[in-house]
């Protein structure tokens, strides 16, 4: 006596009773609760909860009804008509460069993993198209368009420049960022560079004067130390020294060094004439106008051109 | 005149007569260069004859109302790719699924590709030889249009193509039928008026996942350099019927698993969840407010307990001596000197 007494007919003749789902369910509960009824009046029942077991839900596989129908519905079509290919797909180059993914592999390919699954249709593609080519050329169709045959596409002229367009403003922007990339990288090279130097010369110079004090008390008498220190001494420090001067004094240090600086004429030099009246090449609109506020002042204000504290000048100072 | 009149269900429209007509799209243009360049006949093919065109395969596409842009542009795209398709108005959901039969022969149809939406979410489809079977309901996923610029490939419109299939098809008797099916309803026959005579693109069918995947690829280079053209679908099956939407069924998918299902089980493990977490706090607070039983015994009580004999105490009570220290030698060296001059 089993529980499915569910006997609805599972086939889309949508002409046998006018109930709706909600009802044909509310019926069956009925029935099946009418049953348990009749049951327990006959003492089948046993005392306790009977729990209602489901069946196994059977899927329907008609393989006979299935071979049957597809030797009926089969139309012996030459190939020509049909261009169909079955194949597996085409060994995968790459993969097999890298001396990985066994054939056995193939088989099942991962619906999961996007790339491999694509790159798995393109092989079975491929594979197709190398054995169908013959095949059409056997048969007398054509696979090559002349350059000279215009037709309708099936996409528009349009559409394919929106492609083109999007495809060439991806690789731009490629570039850019790996141009970026690239100039930080160099940035940082050359901070690295500039500091290595530095410290370079700082460690010689430390060395230099700890020799010079042992000489000055009397610890060594030899005076070697000179000759293998200044050769060195000198040619780097003329190749840094240019270096650093590039950026050295900027031009306000340079106005200021003039004005209040030692050595050349000082006096004399601001007078209200006619010429130094009509003279406006130090107006600088930006400045005047606030204009350029944040981003000026910031990169000002930032690591732009910022004088060194006294003690790196210090020791620029008597480095040189 | 495109009078607004209103279209019996799959009857014809009334101006409409053109349509049987044969539409030599690529050759019209070309006739009259084909004089002018008679002498390089080999570029140019001879004109498609209407004798040879002998398959007479019609697919109706059509859908149900509901559906969404991207049903409707799959549906163009597909009418794009298959000249040999025609259209038809959207069907009311009244009618029952019979009634397309009675359709796709007023239209003279032998095939149908019929979209279904429900809840404005899912998409099924129907594909089906008309008159009497076989059908198959499947459930479309992952819907990718022509229109996405990510499918870089052109075709001609209504070139033959090839068809590829994974030799997964040849397995299962059900999946034999439908590749009979797919064959019979995608390849555009030969000799057909609005087809192109170039082979240029393929479309591949491939089992993953017990689903269907379709892919449409152009033929670039002879050595099989591809491109992607779309559209590209995913098709999960569901029943196939002995009749063309009637019928007996002849195999159900044990793998499918519908929408609705599937919504559900995310919802029941959101909540499963949810649920496990409060049980859990509730535990935990069940266990604070318990009553603690005091802990007698000290468990870490000889952990510095050595198995070795005691040792007498020795109290020191002069400064150990000063240990020389290595590094600062000239420090102790000094001081020592200076201890020396004084003594």
């Amino acid at each position: 006596h089993h529980h499915h007494h569910h006997n609805h007919n599972h086939n889309h003749n949508h002409n046998h009773n006018n109930c709706t789902k909600k009802w044909r369910l509310f019926f069956t509960r009925i029935y099946y609760l009418f049953q348990l009824q009749e049951a327990f009046a006959k003492g089948l029942l046993k005392p306790g909860m009977n729990i209602l077991v489901n069946e196994p839900k059977k899927h329907v596989n008609n393989v006979e009804g299935l071979k049957h129908c597809l030797a009926n519905f089969r139309k012996g079509l030459p190939w020509v008509e049909r261009l169909d290919v079955t194949n597996p797909p085409a060994a995968d180059v790459v993969a097999q460069a890298e001396g990985k993914l066994p054939t056995a592999d193939n088989r099942d390919v991962n619906a999961d993993d996007d790339f491999q699954r694509e790159m798995f249709f393109y092989r079975q593609a491929q594979a197709t198209v190398l054995e169908a080519l013959p095949l059409l050329n056997k048969a007398g169709v054509a696979t090559k368009r002349p350059e000279d045959y215009f037709a309708e596409m099936a996409k528009s002229d349009q559409q394919m420049q929106k492609i083109r367009k999007k495809l060439i403003a991806k690789q731009t922007i490629l570039e850019k960022s790996e141009k970026a990339k690239k100039l930080r990288e160099q940035r940082k090279f050359g901070k690295k560079v500039q500091i290595e130097v530095i410290q370079k010369r700082q460690k010689e110079k430390r060395a230099m004067m700890t020799a010079v004090k042992k000489y000055q008390k009397g610890m060594t008498d030899k005076l070697d130390f000179l000759e293998g220190d200044q050769k060195t001494a000198q040619g780097s420090s003329q190749a840094n020294k240019k270096a650093l001067n590039k950026k050295g004094p900027n031009a306000k240090r340079k106005y200021k060094d003039q004005k209040f600086g030692f050595g050349g004429k000082k006096s004399g030099k601001k007078w209200n004439t006619k010429e130094s009246h009509n003279d406006v090449s130090s107006f600088r609109a930006k400045v005047a106008h606030g204009k350029g506020g944040p981003g000026g002042k910031k990169g000002k204000g930032g690591k732009h051109n910022k004088r060194p504290g006294k003690s790196v000048r210090k020791k620029m100072k008597s480095r040189s | 005149n495109m009078s607004t009149f209103k279209r019996k269900r799959g009857g014809k429209a009334p101006g409409d007569n053109k349509a049987k007509k044969a539409r030599f799209i690529g050759n019209a243009s070309s006739a009259p260069e084909d004089e002018q360049e008679k002498k390089n006949e080999i570029s140019v093919p001879a004109p498609v004859s209407k004798g040879k065109w002998t398959n007479k395969e019609r697919v109706l596409i059509f859908s149900s109302r509901g559906i969404n842009f991207r049903t409707r542009h799959l549906m163009q795209d597909l009418r794009t790719m298959m000249p040999h398709s025609k259209a038809d108005t959207k069907m009311d959901r009244k009618d029952k699924l019979f009634v397309i039969n009675e359709v796709c022969e007023i239209k003279n149809c032998n095939k149908c590709l019929f979209f279904e939406a429900k809840k404005k979410q899912d998409l099924y489809m129907w594909i089906s030889n008309s008159p009497h079977g076989p059908s198959a309901k499947f459930l479309v996923q992952n819907i990718h249009t022509l229109a996405e610029l990510k499918m870089t490939g052109n075709c001609l419109k209504g070139s033959r193509p090839l068809l590829s299939f994974d030799p997964k098809f040849d397995k299962e008797p059900h999946y034999a039928l439908l590749k009979e099916l797919f064959i019979q309803t995608f390849s555009t026959p030969h000799y057909h008026p609005k087809s192109q005579p170039f082979v240029d693109h393929v479309f591949t069918f491939t089992i993953a996942d017990n689903r269907i995947w379709f892919r449409n690829y152009q033929i670039i280079e002879e050595d099989a350099s591809l491109v992607e053209i779309g559209p590209r679908f995913v098709l999960n099956l569901i029943k196939i019927f002995q009749g063309s939407f009637v019928g007996p069924t002849l195999y159900e998918n044990p793998f499918f698993l519908s929408p609705n299902m599937h919504r559900r089980q995310i919802r029941l493990a959101t909540a499963a969840r949810l649920r496990e977490k409060q049980i859990v706090k509730e535990l935990q607070s069940i266990k604070k407010s318990e009553a603690k039983d005091d802990v007698v015994r000290d468990v870490t009580a000889d952990v510095f307990r050595t198995p070795a004999e005691e040792k007498p105490v020795h109290i020191e009570t002069e400064p150990p001596e000063p240990k020389a220290v290595k590094k600062n030698k000239h420090k102790a060296f000094k001081r020592q000197r200076m201890q020396m001059a004084r003594k």
